[in-house]
C-alpha cells in the first residue's frame, strides 16, 4: 500500500508550533498517486493544520512536504498546484458559478478561449451547466459543494485537499454524495487528502485512514487494519460505533471488547443483567449490567434472550491495553 | 392589507418625529425663501415672489462658494477613502499590538472639531507655528499656509482628512472583517498576488462599505461649517468659504433670513444631487450585485 520512494505526496517530520503550543508533532505520512488518505480525529487533533501545511497556507515549523520527490516546503500556495475544497466551500459571493470557476484561471493569465473550454468541460462533468449564471447565495448546500469541487478540479491540480467537505450537508445527502465524490476525486493521478471527523465518511471515502489525536499520528492503515488491529486504546475507542467496551478485568491490564464480540448466552463467563435495549432494525444494542460495569452488546435483532443470561466472548477478539498509557499490550 | 395598516401605524411615531425635526424646518425654509425677511423689513416676512431665488442666480459669491464647497468635499472624501482603505488594510493585517494601534488611530476622530481646528491653526501659523519652524530649520522660509488664497483650501482639506480618515478606516475595517479568511486563501491557492486579491476579491466585497463611507462623508463634507469657521473663518479673501458658512453669515451677520433660507435650500439640493450621484455611481459598480439576495 505504501508508495515507492519519491512517488506521490510525502510528509516528512512535518510539524507546526504556535506560541509554544504544538499543533502538529512530527508527522510522517505518505500518499500514493491516486490514493485517498483520510485524516481522521476529533476537533483540534491537527488534521486541518496538516492540510494547511500541505497547501502552504501556514508555515511549517519543522519538516518537509515533498511531491514526487520535490521539496515544496518553501513554496507559496500558488506555486504548489494544490486544489483545496474548504469546509465553508469559500465560494466568492460576488461572482456567479461561472465567475467562481473563471477567477482562478484569470488570475493565472490563461487565455479566454482556453478558460471557456475548461469551464464548460468541468461544468458538464459535474452537471452544473444550468446553474452557471447563479450566485452562491442562490444555490443549495449540495450545489455549493459541487461548485467548490468543480473549482478544485478545474485546474488539474497535482494534489487535492478536502477539508470536511461534507460537514455542512445533511446526513442523507452526505451518504448520497460519497460515491460521486470518490468517482470524481480518487483513482486519478493526484494524491488526495480528505479531512473529516466522521469515521463513516473516512471509511467510505478513503483507501487508508490516518488517525490523529492531540497533534500526534496514532495509526495509519486501511480501515480494516485500524479496526481489527488498533495500535492503542484511542484508536480502538475512536473507531467503531457503538464504542468498544473497556473492562478493568485484572490489575495492570485493561481489556477491550467490541460490542459485536460480546455474546449473551447460557454458558458465558459471568452473569449479566439486561438493563435496556435499543432496537435498530438490522441490529439491536443491549445495555448490560455486569461485574465490570455497564457494557454494550450488539446482537441480531431477533436474538433470543436466555432467562438467566451470561456474558461470554472468544479469546481471539480480546484487545489488551495498558490502563495508564493506553498502549496496546500483547494478548 | 391589514398588516400594511398596522405597519404604517407602528411607523407613525418615528415618522412624526422625523417630520417635526426635518420636514417642518425644510418647509419653513421653503416658505421663508419666498419672503423678504431681514432687518430692513423689521424681521417681518413679506412675500416677494421669487426675488430671493433670482438674487441667488446672480450671486457670484454663492456660486464661488458652491464651487469651493464641492472642491473641498470631493478632494477630502477622495483622500479619506483612499487613505482610509490603506489604513484599514494595514490594521486588518495581524500585527503586534494591533488592538492599541486601532484605538490610537481613532483619536483624531474622537477629538471635537473646534479643538482640533484650533490645533491645526497653530500648526499652520505663520510664522510661529511648528510647521513653519520645521520649514525654516530645513533651510526654507515661512509659508502662509492659511493666508495664501490659492492654496489655503488644500490645507483645510488636509486638516479634515486628518480628522475623518480614522472614521472611514474604521468603517472599512469593519467591512474587511466580514470577509471570511478562506476566500482569500482560496484565491491565494490559485496563485493570486496581493494586488489581484485586492482587486478581484476584497474591493468588490467592500463596495457596500465604501458606498456607506462615501455617502456619510459626502453629506458631512458638503455641509462643512465648524472646521472652516475655526480654522480660517472662510478666508483668506473668502477662498475657503463654504455654502454652510455663507448661509450662516446671511442669517447671523446680515440678518437676512429670507435669503439665508434660500441659500440653505440650495445647499440642500446640491447635497441631494451629489449623494444621488455618488450612490448611482457605486451602484453601477457592483453595489446592487453584492447586496443582492437569493431570488
Amino acid at each position: 500500500m505504501s508508495p515507492g520512494f519519491g512517488n506521490g505526496l510525502e510528509l516528512r517530520q512535518l510539524g507546526r508550533e504556535v506560541g509554544g503550543r504544538c499543533l502538529l508533532d512530527r508527522l510522517d505520512l505518505q500518499v500514493a498517486p491516486g490514493e485517498c488518505v483520510a485524516l481522521l480525529g476529533p476537533s483540534g487533533c491537527g488534521k486541518s493544520t496538516t492540510l494547511r501545511l500541505v497547501a502552504g497556507l501556514d508555515p511549517a515549523s519543522g519538516g518537509q512536504v515533498l511531491l514526487d520527490g520535490v521539496d515544496l516546503t518553501g513554496r507559496s500556495p500558488g506555486e504548489r498546484q494544490v486544489a483545496m475544497v474548504f469546509q465553508s466551500y469559500a465560494l466568492y459571493p460576488h461572482l456567479s458559478v461561472e465567475g467562481n470557476l473563471e477567477l482562478g484561471l484569470k488570475v493565472r493569465g490563461m487565455a479566454p478561449r482556453e478558460r471557456q473550454r475548461r469551464i464548460d468541460a468541468t461544468l458538464e462533468l459535474l452537471q452544473l451547466g444550468e446553474l452557471r449564471q447563479r450566485r452562491p447565495a442562490q444555490l443549495s448546500g449540495g450545489q455549493r459543494q459541487r461548485v467548490a469541487l468543480a473549482r478544485a478540479l478545474l485546474r488539474q491540480p497535482r494534489i487535492v485537499l478536502l477539508d470536511e467537505p461534507m460537514s455542512n450537508l445533511d446526513a442523507q445527502l452526505r451518504e448520497d454524495l460519497r460515491p460521486e465524490l470518490r468517482r470524481l476525486l480518487c483513482g486519478r493521478e493526484q494524491p488526495v487528502i480528505y479531512v473529516t471527523h466522521d469515521q463513516q465518511e473516512a471509511v467510505g471515502m478513503a483507501d487508508r485512514i490516518a488517525l490523529l489525536e492531540a497533534g500526534r499520528l496514532q495509526q495509519v492503515g486501511s480501515p480494516r487494519e485500524l479496526y481489527t488491529n488498533p495500535a492503542n486504546r484511542f484508536v480502538a475507542s475512536f473507531l467503531g460505533r457503538p464504542a468498544i467496551n473497556l473492562l478493568a478485568i485484572e490489575p495492570g491490564r485493561q481489556l477491550g471488547l467490541r460490542p459485536e464480540h460480546l455474546r449473551l448466552g447460557d454458558d458465558g463467563a459471568v452473569a449479566a443483567r439486561l438493563l435496556r435495549r435499543e432496537w435498530w432494525g438490522h441490529q439491536q444494542l443491549l445495555w448490560v449490567d455486569s461485574p465490570w460495569g455497564t457494557l454494550r452488546v450488539l446482537t441480531a435483532p431477533e436474538a433470543p434472550m436466555p432467562p438467566e443470561p451470561r456474558l461470554g466472548w472468544q479469546r481471539r477478539h480480546e484487545l489488551w491495553f495498558d490502563p495508564d498509557s493506553g498502549a496496546r499490550l500483547a494478548a | 392589507m391589514k398588516n400594511r395598516t398596522l405597519s404604517l401605524l407602528l411607523m407613525l411615531p418615528a415618522l412624526l418625529l422625523l417630520a417635526a425635526v426635518f420636514l417642518y424646518p425644510l418647509l419653513r425654509y421653503g416658505w421663508l425663501s419666498l419672503h423678504a425677511s431681514s432687518v430692513l423689513t423689521g424681521l417681518v416676512p413679506i412675500p416677494n415672489g421669487g426675488a430671493n431665488w433670482g438674487r441667488l442666480l446672480d450671486d457670484a459669491r454663492f456660486w464661488t462658494d458652491a464651487g469651493q464647497t464641492l472642491r473641498f468635499a470631493f478632494c477630502s472624501v477622495a483622500l479619506e477613502l483612499l487613505g482610509g482603505l490603506g489604513l484599514a488594510l494595514l490594521l486588518h493585517r495581524p500585527l503586534r499590538g494591533r488592538g492599541p494601534l486601532r484605538a490610537l488611530t481613532l483619536l483624531p476622530w474622537a477629538l471635537p472639531t473646534t479643538v482640533m481646528a484650533l490645533g491645526w491653526r497653530w500648526i499652520f501659523n505663520d510664522p510661529h507655528g511648528p510647521l513653519n519652524a520645521a520649514l525654516r530649520s530645513l533651510g526654507g522660509s515661512s509659508y502662509g499656509f492659511l493666508s495664501t488664497p490659492a492654496t489655503t483650501w488644500f490645507f483645510v482639506v488636509l486638516a479634515d482628512v486628518w480628522k475623518t480618515l480614522p472614521f472611514v478606516a474604521l468603517l472599512l475595517l469593519a467591512g474587511l472583517q466580514t470577509i471570511p479568511a478562506d476566500l482569500e486563501e482560496a484565491l491565494r491557492l490559485e496563485g493570486a498576488t496581493r494586488l489581484q486579491i485586492l482587486r478581484r476579491l476584497t474591493l468588490p466585497l467592500l463596495v457596500p462599505y465604501l458606498t456607506l463611507a462615501l455617502l456619510f462623508r459626502l453629506a458631512q463634507a458638503l455641509g462643512v461649517f465648524d472646521l472652516i469657521q475655526v480654522l480660517t473663518g472662510g478666508g483668506p479673501a473668502g477662498s475657503t468659504e463654504s455654502l454652510a458658512l455663507y448661509a450662516y453669515l446671511n442669517a447671523m451677520r446680515f440678518l437676512d433670513f429670507g435669503y439665508a433660507s434660500t441659500v440653505m435650500l440650495a445647499t440642500f439640493l446640491l447635497l441631494l444631487v451629489s449623494l444621488g450621484g455618488g450612490w448611482l455611481l457605486l451602484r453601477r459598480h457592483g453595489l446592487a450585485r453584492s447586496t443582492e439576495r437569493a431570488a
